[in-house]
């Protein structure tokens, strides 16, 4: 287990510091209402950023989420609307994309295509493919049992919240204590010794693409049932949201590193920023340049706290360079 | 060493021979497109995003990456606009001033990454974000700078001796720079070694961290003068400058054999991967419209001609992504309704703002309407995505096919008029439609409402229902979308005028997604208590901001908004939206392609003061504008007889 | 000595039309260990990738423990009892030392829960077996070469497999650890496993094989009893032809002191209070542990970490090494330790290579003279003997002794008056050895200032005209050519009181 949660601390201390500004400026940002709308409007963020969160340990990278996404959404919304009862049209939209997820994983893994490449095209070919199909036409006038999963306006987020908690603390854990999490790490960490000791590392790639696709399915029905018709251009820039949570949570692209606890923390500080500058009464104009400004304090803290030699001749180095 | 490993040492080859085949491919299929004018078009085009992939082919042999090329053009622009006219700095002024904040960027990009040796990819998404973000703060969004001196112009628009685009020399200049920089330099050699084994570059004394900071420092500067050429070229300085550029000259400079993991790649390849994709984009849109109609005749061949060609620039250019972007819209361009070939049909080329949006899709049912009554060829081309550049580049194509009218919907004012202007020469018919170009360069503007009427009506609807008191909040699309901002300074001056007992509280972005416009709404109503309307002036936004307000519980707000009335429908019927202001989208598609008609058999003049338009009867004309009438209110009582 | 665990026979494999095995036949016997030597080159490394599965043969049959293994993958081989240790470990850098043998050792399905305790518990019983001292909640990215190796010895102990394959294993160990390492193969020995055995230090081929087996470009030229054959034979059969002396040393007038420290002190790499004096024409030796602060020490006196404490002078001048660059200027070159990484730029040609350190000397106003490069490059190619096809092949494609050829090349290139070479032999076959250390006595006769830090106790006896121990990052003592025995360099290294 990575012992060194440098990272964490890190962006920690941001979301502390930016909390506690809060509290003294806008004490309303902490109603229970408020952070209820955060969660729920962070939360298709947070599971595919889970899932992503493995696929980047692999040394792997998704871009197609976005798409994935929408076309989740959609599914969900016309099988629905044609008769299919709402849980099952909801489980045919995660099957849906644990399907695109699996293509996406055995072009990377069995045919050995970088997965920039093929996640770029299979962005861009299930977009276009989706604005051909609907025309930009949005999903209408669905049953009324499909807002809120037949639920209520107060049940869901509750439900939605506990599915979720268990998810996050299901992978979190498994990643640490389940034989399969480790084969994760490891085929991230070095994929040459990894083949050595055994492990099927292109299954590995292939089940990670694949349970971040299901992931990114369960995203987009959570996110459907919270409205009444679904647009067919949702999730565009889902990717850089996730990513950016990723990787300021403390993965590291190159594979081998990144924990579940960080990128939740690396979701909340992103997540939490806009509406927080709302509540501060920043101008919407400048929001985006003080959330970059944010993202580089939080790993430029990392960076000025540990000055910049290592050890030169590093273990990471040979065995990269062996791979 | 062989002279294949010298000059193509990553297999660059193989792209040479792919641009020779498309080349050869498209003067078989597209006329026109073989000619010194039209390659040096395609030059003048890329420009500016060959400098990002040229500045970008050093960082990333290097083993490094610059995600924030694109957002420092943005920035730089804003730099140089706000120098010259707000600043009244002269132009060499200005352009140092832009330049300046250019090299600024790049050496915070350059103090992070190779001082204190954080990943260049987060560093990167950092000032991506940081970097557009000051641009639309320093601009509010709203502000764009137009108006530069024609002598200014001269090096984004001119011709040199009547041919050469004036950037090209430029562009070479740089591109010159660079070559020497990496394949002849001594730090050339070292970005080679330090980009496949940084650690062994230390030992070899190399200073590793100046190199690599030198490197993240010229990509910055060279963004800045990418954004100067840029606003020559389009005549404007907009904060939204070169927005998503970073990621199709990674594209260029990957196609070209430039090995993401550091050490391999050349300038040349980068060119190379530069123009294959240039070129297929421009060839696809010229032969796409030539295969349509061949398809009537010769089915199979050309299907199969395609297809071949498609294929092998596809397995060539695995790595790349713009390619198979420009495949998808191949296949879809089938899709249009072919006419029976007939000796000279009138061709009439509609351009929409962006192909995919609704309100464009709903506008093209009236315009495929029109053609048929009038029995003409109807071409419905557009950029997928919301693209000036790529609005240029259409009417460069359409130009060289000769069609007989275009009529285009405007996205960027100043820098399509230029190649308007260059089709009006050549005998083309100008319009344009739901947003104006320059007025000299069409001859006639299809006006849906003007920006004034939409916000009259907006503020209107809003004191009725507020009872000529209250505060308000607008949720617009983008915080840099050109219409919007006209209306929102329409609303303002209303307010000023004769609403003063209404208030803008706030304004914030929905970025046309119907979750962020929920989200904000969200916020607002719990930031804003007493708010008491929501203005959700982007079609998606309405009814995200309506449905905010449903779950939140509260009757006392009411939302307004321009949108489609389709997606509106539930919460007109539910109460929550009062009233969606539009124009009816279907006339208008209907009216473009009837008036383009008119123009083109000589039945409209440019005196004319009115005109016939099939089922729409009786049209005003008023100063080479066409004039709709005025924006329709949608609202319970009327909003179940539309259909779009 | 009984029945045949494994064997090959009449395996042939080639690379891109390069032949590499040429009908190779090779056994191993339970409980024995089986020397495989040869130069670099000779098809060591892909035959016992064929054995682990790593490489397919093109002809020829692998026979493990009775039955034909017509495809053997990684996988496979683990299960059939086969492991290997090899020259570089293959550790998961960013996992701790307890769950890489994990990863190695444990068996189950994927869905299994990870026992954190008993990982660790474990790890710690494996380690100590293997003769380690390391924390097994180490991440394996701070283990130092020695201590990763270590750890994959600890794995084949874990492991308990039937079939041993070692290669190189010792090339980063020190004497003490390679004494540990000879402990755990007479422990599998006697347990009934076999080891195949690769090293270029005959010593310990002689010291722990029952047999030998040498390979000369691909093709099997004897396999003898270890007792039947002597050292200059071995030699001859290995090369196919007979090596004179085997230390070229001869005795230089040293001249004028031309590197002297005081105190010298960093901290930031953990070394104190060295003073040494270097003469023009001498040839200083370093010997210590691993770990015992030579390398930080050579890394120091280059400036990449620079010193805190203490003085040096160059030349009787005080100095102060800001950077590599600096030091280059300042006339002290560098090779270091680890080639592969840090000594060449792999994917880069040898002209290039060559040339890394000293563009200055072939380029004007910042542009290179590609024609002065490479005449730079072929002068060295010739003096050094380097046996490459060009100047502008890939120094990748080059053997290990060829390699750091090129790494000396490229420092030889800037005219040094003093030369830090880091394990100049390390990973390099007998024949070029031989021609690096007639080079360091050549070098040392033109007048430059040697400083050789090496593990290899005969070279730094054989080639030393004073020898310095180092010991927890300071020097223990200095011997004179004559003071300098094994034991005492050993004593001193260890402090054994």
């Amino acid at each position: 287990m990575v012992k060194t949660h440098r990272r964490e601390m890190s962006v920690a201390s941001a979301i502390t510091a930016l909390a506690l500004v809060l509290a003294v400026a806008a004490p309303g940002y902490f109603s229970g209402e408020n952070l209820g709308d955060l969660f729920m409007a962070s939360l298709p963020v947070l599971l595919v950023a889970i899932g992503m969160t493995l696929v980047v340990v692999t040394g792997e990278i998704d871009i197609s989420v976005g798409s994935t996404f929408a076309i989740c959404g959609v599914a969900a919304g016309i099988l629905s609307k044609s008769g299919v009862p709402v849980w099952l049209a909801s489980a045919a939209a995660c099957l849906l994309g644990a399907v695109f997820g699996s293509l996406n994983g055995a072009l990377v893994a069995y045919l050995g295509i970088p997965s920039i490449v093929v996640t770029l095209a299979t962005m861009t070919a299930l977009r276009d493919g989706l604005r051909w199909a609907t025309e930009g036409a949005w999903v209408q006038d669905l049953p009324p049992a499909f807002q809120w999963l037949g639920l209520t306006q107060t049940e869901f987020p509750f439900v939605a919240a506990i599915v979720t908690v268990m998810l996050t603390s299901a992978f979190a854990w498994g990643l640490g204590h389940v034989a399969a999490g480790r084969a994760i790490y490891a085929t991230g960490s070095n994929p040459r010794a990894a083949r050595l000791a055994g492990l099927n590392t292109s299954a590995v790639k292939w089940m990670v693409f694949t349970v971040l696709g299901a992931l990114t399915g369960l995203a987009a029905v959570l996110n459907a049932v919270r409205f009444n018709q679904i647009p067919s251009n949702a999730g565009i820039g889902l990717e850089m949201k996730v990513i950016a949570s990723v990787v300021v949570g403390g993965a590291s692209v190159a594979g081998g590193t990144g924990r579940v606890m960080g990128t939740v923390l690396g979701v909340v500080l992103l997540a939490a920023v806009g509406p927080a500058l709302t509540f501060l009464g920043v101008s919407a104009y400048w929001e985006r340049a003080i959330q970059g400004g944010i993202i580089l304090v939080a790993i430029a803290a990392e960076g000025i706290r540990h000055p910049a030699y290592r050890r030169l001749a590093s273990a990471a180095a040979s065995a990269r360079a062996q791979a | 060493m062989s002279w294949r490993q010298r000059w193509f040492p990553n297999g660059e080859w193989v792209l040479l021979v792919v641009l020779a085949g498309e080349i050869l491919f498209f003067s078989a299929v597209a006329p026109g497109f073989f000619t010194l004018g039209n390659f040096f078009e395609m030059t003048r085009f890329s420009v500016e995003l060959g400098l990002l992939a040229v500045a970008l082919t050093p960082v990333i042999v290097a083993g490094g990456i610059d995600l924030s090329v694109g957002s420092m053009m943005g920035l730089a622009a804003v730099s140089f606009g706000a120098g010259y006219h707000a600043w009244h700095l002269a132009l060499p002024l200005a352009a140092a001033c832009a330049v300046l904040v250019g090299c600024a960027g790049g050496a915070l990009n350059a103090l992070l990454i190779a001082k204190l040796e954080l990943p260049a990819l987060i560093v990167t998404l950092g000032t991506f974000s940081l970097f557009r973000g000051v641009a639309e703060g320093m601009t509010q969004g709203a502000v764009n700078y137009t108006g530069f001196p024609s002598s200014f112009l001269f090096l984004g628009q001119g011709y040199l001796g009547g041919v050469i685009p004036t950037q090209l020399p430029v562009f070479g200049l740089i591109v010159a720079a660079y070559v020497v920089l990496l394949h002849r330099s001594v730090i050339g050699r070292a970005l080679y070694a330090i980009g496949f084994t940084a650690q062994g570059a230390r030992y070899a004394a190399i200073p590793v961290a100046r190199r690599i900071g030198l490197v993240y420092l010229l990509s910055g500067l060279v963004a800045s003068i990418a954004a100067i050429i840029y606003i020559a070229h389009l005549g404007q300085a907009r904060s939204d400058a070169g927005t998503g550029y970073e990621l199709d000259a990674i594209t260029a400079v990957v196609l070209g054999g430039t090995s993401v993991f550091g050490g391999r790649g050349t300038i040349w390849g980068t060119l190379l991967g530069l123009f294959a994709l240039a070129v297929l984009q421009t060839g696809l849109h010229g032969a796409r419209s030539v295969a349509e109609k061949e398809l009537q005749v010769k089915n199979s061949q050309v299907a199969v001609l395609c297809g071949a060609i498609l294929a092998g620039s596809l397995i060539v250019a695995g790595t790349n992504v713009w390619l198979l972007r420009a495949v998808g819209a191949g296949s879809r361009g089938s899709d249009g309704h072919p006419s029976p070939a007939a000796p000279r049909r009138t061709v009439i080329a509609v351009m929409p703002k962006a192909k995919g949006d609704p309100y464009f899709v709903s506008c093209r049912a009236g315009a495929e309407e029109a053609a048929r009554e009038l029995d003409v060829d109807l071409v419905w081309d557009g950029p997928t995505s919301l693209d000036a550049a790529k609005q240029n580049e259409l009417v460069e194509n359409w130009i060289t096919r000769k069609v007989d009218a275009i009529a285009v919907a405007v996205e960027n004012r100043a820098g399509i008029s230029t190649v308007l202007r260059k089709a009006r020469e050549r005998g083309i018919h100008v319009l344009t439609w739901d947003a104006d170009a320059e007025p000299d360069a069409r001859d006639f503007f299809v006006n849906q409402a003007t920006a004034e009427g939409i916000a009259n009506a907006l503020t209107g609807e809003a004191s009725r229902l507020l009872g000529g008191k209250g505060e308000f909040a607008i949720i617009t699309g983008a915080l840099s979308a050109a219409n919007q901002n006209e209306w929102i300074a329409f609303i303002k001056k209303r307010l000023e005028d004769t609403h003063v007992g209404l208030k803008l509280v706030t304004i914030r972005p929905s970025d046309d997604d119907r979750d962020k416009a929920f989200a904000e709404t969200q916020t607002l109503l719990k930031v804003y208590p007493s708010v008491k309307l929501m203005m959700a002036i982007s079609a998606p936004a309405v009814p995200g901001s309506a449905e905010a307000v449903r779950q939140a519980g509260r009757k006392d707000v009411s939302v307004i908004g321009l949108s489609l009335p389709n997606i509106n429908k539930p919460y007109v019927h539910d109460g929550v939206v009062q009233t969606v202001v539009l124009w009816n989208t279907r006339d208008l598609g209907y009216l473009a392609v009837y008036a383009s008609a008119l123009v083109t058999g000589n039945k409209l003049a440019p005196g004319a003061r009115a005109l016939q338009a099939g089922r729409l009867g009786q049209i005003e004309v008023r100063n080479r504008e066409i004039i709709l009438g005025a924006p329709m209110l949608f609202n319970r009582s009327n909003i179940d007889r539309f259909d779009f | 000595m009984s029945h045949t665990l494994l064997s090959t026979s009449s395996v042939s494999k080639s690379f891109e039309g390069v032949c590499a095995l040429r009908g190779v036949s090779f056994d191993l016997k339970a409980g024995e260990v089986h020397a495989l030597v040869g130069e670099n080159g000779a098809g060591k490394s892909t035959l016992i990738k064929i054995m682990t599965g790593a490489e397919q043969p093109d002809a020829g049959t692998l026979t493990v423990a009775g039955r034909d293994v017509p495809h053997m993958t990684p996988a496979l081989a683990r299960s059939l009892g086969i492991a290997a240790i090899y020259q570089q470990p293959s550790l998961f850098p960013h996992l701790t030392v307890a769950e890489n043998l994990a990863l190695a050792l444990e068996t189950g399905t994927v869905w299994r829960r990870v026992h954190w305790t008993a990982r660790r518990n474990r790890a710690l019983a494996l380690l100590e077996e293997a003769g380690a001292a390391i924390g097994p909640e180490r991440l394996a990215s701070t283990l130092s070469m020695p201590e990763q190796q270590m750890v994959e010895i600890a794995k084949t102990v874990g492991a308990a497999a039937k079939i041993v394959i070692m290669d190189e294993p010792t090339s980063s160990l020190m004497d003490d650890e390679v004494d540990r390492l000879f402990n755990v193969i007479g422990m599998l020995r006697t347990q009934g496993a076999g080891i195949v055995y690769i090293s270029h230090r005959l010593e310990e081929v002689f010291a722990v094989s029952d047999r030998i087996t040498v390979l000369r470009d691909g093709e099997t030229v004897a396999t003898r009893d270890t007792r039947a054959i002597d050292r200059s034979e071995l030699i001859q059969t290995m090369v196919g032809r007979a090596l004179t002396a085997v230390f070229p040393k001869r005795p230089v007038a040293p001249g004028a002191v031309a590197i002297e420290l005081r105190r010298l002190s960093n901290r930031a790499l953990g070394i104190h209070d060295v003073s040494l004096s270097v003469r023009r024409g001498e040839v200083l030796g370093i010997a210590g542990l691993v770990g015992s602060g030579r390398t930080e020490l050579a890394e120091t006196l280059f400036g990449l970490v620079p010193a805190d404490g203490g003085e040096m002078l160059l030349h009787g001048e005080p100095v102060r090494i800001e950077s590599p660059s600096h030091a280059i200027r300042l006339g002290i070159g560098y090779v270091p330790e680890d080639r592969r990484q840090h000594g060449v730029v792999l994917d880069m040609a040898v002209a290039s290579n060559a040339s890394l350190a000293s563009l200055d000397a072939v380029s004007s106003r910042g542009l290179i003279d590609r024609a002065a490069e490479r005449l730079l490059a072929e002068s060295y190619v010739e003096r050094l003997r380097i046996k490459t096809p060009s100047v502008s092949t890939q120094v990748g494609a080059l053997s290990g002794g060829n390699q750091q050829k090129v790494a000396l090349a490229r420092w030889l290139s800037i005219g040094p008056e003093i030369l830090i070479l880091d394990e100049p032999t390390q990973g390099v076959d007998v024949g070029a050895k031989a021609e690096i250390h007639a080079l360091i006595q050549d070098l040392a006769e033109r007048g430059i200032a040697i400083i050789m830090i090496s593990s290899e106790l005969p070279e730094v006896l054989g080639m030393s005209d004073r020898v310095a121990v180092m010991r927890a990052g300071t020097v223990s003592g200095v011997l004179s050519r004559t003071e300098a025995t094994q034991d005492r360099i050993i004593a001193l290294a260890l402090e054994r009181p």
